[in-house]
């Protein structure tokens, strides 16, 4: 999830936190706090702004793949089978029953998935119809639907008939089924223990055919999503649904300029959890305002109530040190891991002598520093963020401490040291390209990397890049990009195989658009295919550990990606994670509770609560 | 007269199609990145991007690609006409978007152009009479300043000073005239000055330049020979030769304006065609990036003919052959 919005809010964070001194936010490091104040009451409208919406798929939820988008979805507009809290920490990680009446259970297979449905829920204007099992059928055959271009749609591959129906070969996806309006069972072609995850996504949320159906390309439906949850796209009911030809897009949705959310009249609290939607504000408008310090500006004033951006440096270093404004400043863990990836594929990187030693040297501390100290996040010692492992990593482990002793020791084992003193001093340590962003933070520690590797013999002459420019580089495999610290990854779903699986899966191995930079899992066949060279040690993978983890539920799912994290840091050491990042927000006086939702990375929209009072 | 006019147009096509091949070549054709990889999440299959690339016209050849474009161009397409298609961002049609934004910039051009006209000419013509003078380096000095001053920083700065500490400004955003004319004259106001002030500096300039250079001729001292009254030497005699390249340079201006008001639309949240432009540059919006382009090169070429038919009413000595 996240994408190109991601890139955009990491590098904004990155320069929004390098102004706060470590520490000066007091607690900058919120843990669970919703930064409330005030007494909640409903109604009012919350006013937020942002630069652009940063849509990956103009709002269809088949293909939106954008964190802030899945929001939206999941707080005000659709509801799923199943979906979360919008609590921070890990209470907001956490699957609970939405149109579901109760979590379902796998078969003892794990291979059959039957859910009933909660009846008498209905769906937003202009459909205004119950919701029945066949809409869930039809989101599916939606995901299927190639011109749709489903761009998660490879996490439904597990049900049995996706293919099939994906390829043209079978009108129905025999996998799913629907014995009655209010059941539908999943079955899978193998076990899949993040299945409810997957069920969670805005993809697999029902959508009326009689509307979603009239739109057969991707992102054409977005300016006609049909809600059912409990606000609606302003304008909904003034849609002649009637017919296809008869649709117009929704008033409340200009994509150049705005959104309105308002009440939903057919949604229905006694269908809903109210500890996970208190649907408190009667109206939310998102209004596009070029100019970031603007929004900020406003926030401040009370013309706004607050940002789904992340703040400039400035703005977050005034609220971090101002004592009134101090409460209106949100830190959470933004579920995210920052890190630098080396190529296995290719000399130095193709010794795990180097590869640990290159561990050693890097100062992650510092980069902290130069990405704003703590406000911005944690040091990584480790490749899923700690959040999604539920409280449960060990805290003390830290397999590479900024160590260059360490560092030489390891640099010694390594045959690019032929005279063994702990520095390379073979040729393929020189002039190594790194590509890196051209915007700070990553401008501030470049060349911390750069002089902390030189002191092992590694030679790296930085290319920085523009986000997109630097992204495209390390995505194409041809490319061969030796090392990269450019990237960073947040979770799709609050489990670790959303990292494990794209990351260092050798069935993401692709000539571009790749996200296994690494390499992880290379094959000679594969190297040739990509017109790559192939180290004669050959390249390590966790193809098998990521299947084994993959069917499991519960306790030992979590010990089962504990173990293969240990085992990446250990045995594979692709990265030298180094940054858990944090989300960052302000809000204005005129919000009067604020809540983060843990799982979309953004504010909880359905908690938040404003004061008309003290809006301007 | 006329045969100049038609030849002059035909040129104009010329260069439209030769802009629009060039920008199509920048665009499309040079960048070694899949455009469709912006569209096609963050784990992009191969089948993915593919069905990313049909579904925004990019999997045709090069030269397909082209010609539906410009054939989109001159025939319309379901959005209206000129055809541009749609946004590969919004999936919605470019035409109206486009025709909208034009309106507002249209609107923020319109009035800067007016007080930087007026104040370049007042500044220009009072520096040249008052030469060496300390008016003169005081106009000269405040042109300096105006070219010196990035908008950005003016627009910043301005905001920070009338709207957030002083409160009497109304802030950024755009307000239409129908909706409320006060509001929406309080809103353009300071952007009008900030963009005014940079062209004013230059204009005041040049007037000051060509009225120089117009007091020294021989017209000059005979109309005041002739005992022509001082203000009317200056306003029928010299303001109007020296007002010549003025007005060539403020059609141009103008024309470019247009397209090119980005940070003036930004700093302000003013939603015109800068604005439009950059968050397709940002969004990797190819399509709207040619469409703003191709009609930037329309007004430019426009202006271009209009400034130089006017040029020949404007100075007698000008003819067309």
């Amino acid at each position: 999830m996240k994408s190109r919005k991601r890139w955009i809010i990491g590098a904004a964070l990155a320069s929004a936190a390098a102004l706060v001194v470590a520490g000066c936010g007091g607690d900058s490091k919120s843990s669970g706090d919703t930064g409330s104040s005030g007494t909640v009451t409903k109604g009012g409208t919350l006013r937020l702004a942002t630069t652009d919406f940063g849509f990956t798929n103009a709002f269809d939820p088949t293909g939106e793949y954008l964190g802030l988008a899945w929001g939206y979805y999941d707080n005000l507009l659709t509801r799923g089978l199943v979906g979360y809290k919008h609590r921070p920490d890990a209470d907001g990680n956490l699957i609970v029953p939405d149109l579901a009446e109760a979590l379902p259970e796998p078969s003892a297979d794990g291979l059959t998935w039957t859910v009933k449905m909660k009846k008498g829920v209905k769906f937003a204007p202009p459909v205004n119809r119950e919701i029945t099992t066949k809409d869930i059928v039809f989101a599916f055959e939606r995901i299927g639907t190639k011109s749709l271009a489903a761009q998660y749609g490879f996490y439904f591959d597990p049900i049995e008939g996706m293919q099939a129906f994906r390829d043209g070969k079978a009108k129905t996806i025999s996998g799913i089924t629907t014995p009655d309006d209010s059941t539908i069972v999943f079955k899978l072609t193998e076990p899949t223990g993040d299945f409810l995850y997957r069920l969670a996504m805005p993809a697999a949320s029902p959508m009326p055919k009689e509307v979603a159906g009239c739109f057969t390309k991707a992102g054409e439906y977005g300016r006609n999503l049909v809600s059912s949850g409990p606000y609606m796209i302003a304008g909904s009911d003034k849609i002649d649904a009637s017919s296809c030809a008869k649709i117009k897009p929704l008033t409340g949705f200009d994509p150049a300029k705005n959104m309105t959310f308002v009440r939903n009249p057919n949604y229905d609290p006694a269908t809903d959890n109210a500890e996970d939607r208190s649907a408190n504000v009667d109206k939310i408008t998102i209004d596009i305002n070029t100019n970031l310090q603007d929004i900020f500006d406003k926030v401040e004033r009370g013309e706004l109530d607050g940002s789904p951006d992340t703040p400039p440096s400035e703005v977050i270093a005034k609220y971090a040190q101002d004592d009134t404004l101090k409460k209106n400043l949100h830190v959470f863990s933004g579920d995210r891991t920052w890190y630098i990836t080396m190529n296995l594929s290719r000399a130095p990187f193709d010794d795990i002598h180097v590869r640990k030693a290159v561990n050693f040297a890097i100062d992650k501390a510092s980069i902290q520093q130069a990405w704003g100290g703590e406000t911005s996040g944690a040091v990584a010692k480790h490749i899923v963020p700690d959040a999604l492992y539920n409280g449960k990593f060990p805290t003390d482990y830290d397999p590479y401490p900024f160590d260059v002793e360490k560092a030489k020791a390891e640099m010694k084992q390594s045959k690019y040291d032929t005279n063994q003193d702990g520095v390379c001093d073979a040729a393929v340590c020189k002039n190594l390209f790194h590509i890196s962003r051209n915007q700070p933070p990553w401008t501030k520690y470049n060349p911390i990397i750069a002089e902390n590797l030189k002191a092992i013999g590694v030679d790296v002459k930085t290319q920085e890049l523009p986000t997109g420019t630097a992204y495209t580089t390390i995505q194409t495999v041809e490319k061969n990009v030796p090392i990269a610290s450019n990237a960073g990854w947040g979770k799709d779903f609050a489990d670790a195989s959303t990292f494990f699986g794209p990351l260092f899966g050798s069935a993401t191995i692709i000539p571009t658009g790749n996200s296994n930079y690494s390499l992880v899992g290379l094959t000679a066949a594969k190297a040739k295919e990509l017109k790559i060279g192939f180290p004669a040690g050959g390249v390590p993978s966790i193809d098998a550990d990521t299947k084994a983890c993959g069917p499991l539920l519960d306790q030992a799912r979590l010990d089962c990606w504990i173990a293969l994290d240990k085992k990446v840091m250990e045995e594979v050491v692709p990265w030298v994670p180094y940054l858990s990042a944090n989300s960052v927000e302000v809000s204005g006086p005129g919000m009067s509770q604020y809540v983060f939702d843990q799982n979309s990375g953004e504010m909880a929209f359905a908690h938040i609560a404003v004061d008309p009072s003290k809006q301007k | 007269m006329g045969r100049y006019i038609i030849r002059r147009l035909l040129w104009s096509i010329v260069v439209i199609v030769a802009v629009t091949l060039f920008s199509f070549l920048i665009f499309y054709v040079l960048p070694s990145t899949d455009p469709a990889a912006a569209f096609a999440g963050k784990q992009q299959t191969a089948e993915l991007k593919a069905e990313v690339r049909k579904n925004l016209g990019l999997d045709k050849s090069k030269p397909v690609q082209y010609l539906t474009f410009v054939k989109t161009l001159v025939v319309g397409d379901k959005y209206g006409w000129p055809g541009f298609n749609k946004s590969f961002n919004t999936r919605d049609g470019i035409h109206d978007e486009l025709f909208r934004r034009l309106n507002v910039t249209l609107q923020l051009a319109i009035g800067a152009l007016v007080i930087w006209l007026i104040m370049g000419v007042l500044i220009g013509v009072l520096s040249a009479l008052k030469r060496r003078t300390k008016w003169d380096r005081a106009a000269m000095g405040f042109a300096l300043l105006g070219i010196s001053t990035p908008v950005f920083f003016l627009g910043l700065v301005s905001l920070f000073v009338f709207w957030f500490k002083l409160k009497i400004a109304p802030g950024t955003g755009f307000v239409h005239f129908s909706d409320n004319p006060g509001q929406w004259f309080t809103h353009l106001l300071m952007p009008w000055i900030v963009l005014a002030l940079l062209f004013a500096a230059v204009y005041a300039r040049i007037v000051r330049g060509s009225m120089l250079e117009v007091m020294g001729e021989d017209y000059i001292r005979t109309a005041r020979a002739k005992g022509v009254p001082e203000r009317q030497v200056i306003t029928r005699h010299m303001l109007r030769a020296s007002i010549t390249p003025v007005v060539t340079l403020a059609g141009i201006d103008f024309a470019v304006l247009l397209s090119s008001a980005v940070v003036t639309e930004s700093v302000f949240n003013i939603p015109g065609m800068g604005a439009y432009v950059l968050q397709a540059v940002n969004n990797q919006d190819l399509g709207v990036v040619m469409a703003v382009t191709v009609l930037a090169a329309f007004f430019v070429t426009l202006a271009s003919l209009l400034v130089d038919i006017l040029y020949a009413f404007l100075d007698p000595r000008v003819r067309y052959t």
